[in-house]
C-alpha cells in the first residue's frame, strides 16, 4: 500500500521496550509514565496536529503497577470515540492496545496498516 | 452542586456557526466537579469543535479560559479581556453562570454549552444524583436527612406508596425507594415516631412555583 499514514502513538513506559521502536518518521511515539495519563484532550490534539490515526499501548489491565492505568485508558478511549463520533472522524482511527511482553512491533504494525487502509485524514 | 451535562457538539456548533471568534469560557466550581465545564472540559470541547468545524468553517479562532466561578461577578470580570477579544462567549457554566455573563457583558451573545440538570450530589466517582429541588423550605429533620420530594419518585410526603419492592422503587428499577431509605435512617437514629407524623401539603409558594426568588441579606449589603 502506497499511503503512508501519520500516527500517533501514546505510551505506557512500561508497556514495551524502547528498544522495541519502529524507526519511522510517520510515526509520533509518546512516553507516557502510567497509561493513565492518557487524557481526552491529547488524543483530541493528536488528530487536530495532523495525524491520520492515534494508537494507545497500554499493560494487560492484571499487570498495570499502578493498578487501574490500563483500565483508565480504556474508559478515556471509550469516550474520545464517543467524541470522534460526534465530529465525523472513523472511530477506527483511535485504537488501544493491551501488550504482552514482545508483541510491540507487531501490533504497531498491525494498526499502522488498519489506519493505511482508511487513507487519509481530511 | 449544581450539576450539569455538556451539550451535543452538533448542537453546539449549530448555535456558533455565525461566529468567527470564539471565548470558551469555563466554571471551575461545581460544573468542574461533575465534569461538564471545567478546564479540561473546556480544552476538550476546544480542540472537538476545531476539529467538527475544520471544514465547515476552518476560520474560526476557538480560545479558552476558566474562571473560578461563573455566579460571582468578582470572577467573571477576570474574563473581560478575553471576551472583549472574542464575537462571542461559549459559556461551559450552568443557567446562572450563563446569565451572570449576560448581565456583566450586555453586548456579546452568550451561548450555553451545557444543559443544568440538577442541585446533587456525586455518589461515587462519575455517578451524580439528585437530592434537592430547591424548594425554599426545607423538611429533612422529620425524613432523616433523606428528601421525598426528590427521591420519591411519586414525591410523597406521607409514604412510603406501597409499591416498593425489596428497596427499589417500582417507577425505575435503578432509584432506590426513597420511604426505604427514610424509614432505615429514622429507625437506625431512633427516630421512628416521625414516620407516625402527618405532614401537611407543602406551600409551595416558596418554590420557583411562587416566581423567580430572590434572598436578600441586609447584613451583606454595603
Amino acid at each position: 500500500m502506497d499511503f503512508k499514514p501519520r500516527v500517533t502513538i501514546f505510551h505506557c513506559i512500561n508497556a514495551f521496550d524502547e528498544n522495541q521502536k519502529i524507526i519511522d518518521l510517520n510515526i509520533n511515539f509518546i512516553k507516557m509514565p502510567c497509561s493513565s495519563m492518557t487524557k481526552d484532550v491529547f488524543l483530541l490534539r493528536a488528530f487536530e496536529a495532523g495525524a491520520d490515526g492515534v494508537v494507545v499501548l497500554v499493560c494487560p489491565q492484571d499487570r498495570c503497577q499502578y493498578v487501574e492505568g490500563s483500565l483508565r485508558a480504556q474508559k478515556r478511549v471509550g469516550y474520545v470515540k464517543k467524541l470522534l463520533d460526534e465530529i465525523g472522524i472513523d472511530t477506527r482511527r483511535l485504537s488501544i492496545y493491551n501488550l504482552n511482553t514482545n508483541q510491540a512491533k507487531n501490533v504497531i504494525q498491525e494498526a499502522v496498516q488498519a489506519i493505511a487502509a482508511l487513507g487519509p485524514q481530511t | 452542586m449544581i450539576v450539569g451535562e455538556q451539550k451535543p457538539i452538533a448542537e453546539i456548533a449549530q448555535m456558533i456557526a455565525s461566529y468567527n471568534k470564539l471565548l470558551i469560557l469555563g466554571c471551575g466550581t461545581c460544573v468542574k466537579t461533575c465534569f461538564a465545564g471545567g478546564e479540561d472540559e473546556v480544552a476538550v470541547l476546544a480542540s472537538a469543535l476545531r476539529l467538527f468545524l475544520k471544514k465547515k468553517n476552518p476560520k474560526i479562532e476557538i480560545k479558552e479560559q476558566t474562571v473560578e466561578r461563573q455566579c460571582e461577578d468578582e470572577f467573571i470580570q477576570e474574563a473581560g479581556p478575553a471576551v472583549a477579544q472574542n464575537e462571542a462567549v461559549l459559556s461551559l457554566a450552568c443557567g446562572a453562570g450563563v446569565q451572570a455573563l449576560a448581565r456583566r457583558f450586555v453586548k456579546v451573545p452568550i451561548i450555553p454549552g451545557v444543559n443544568t440538570t440538577f442541585i446533587g450530589i456525586q455518589e461515587a466517582q462519575g455517578i451524580f444524583t439528585e437530592e434537592c429541588r430547591g424548594c425554599g423550605d426545607c423538611i429533612l429533620e422529620i425524613f432523616g436527612g433523606i428528601c421525598p420530594l426528590t427521591r420519591c419518585s411519586k414525591k410523597l410526603l406521607n409514604g412510603p406508596c406501597g409499591g416498593s419492592r425489596d428497596g427499589i422503587c417500582e417507577v425505575n428499577p435503578e432509584t432506590e425507594c426513597a420511604w426505604q431509605l427514610i424509614i432505615n435512617r429514622l429507625t437506625a437514629l431512633g427516630q421512628s415516631d416521625n414516620l407516625c407524623r402527618y405532614i401537611p401539603p407543602k406551600n409551595w409558594g416558596s418554590s420557583i412555583s411562587g416566581g423567580p426568588r430572590k434572598l436578600v441579606r441586609e447584613d451583606h449589603i454595603i
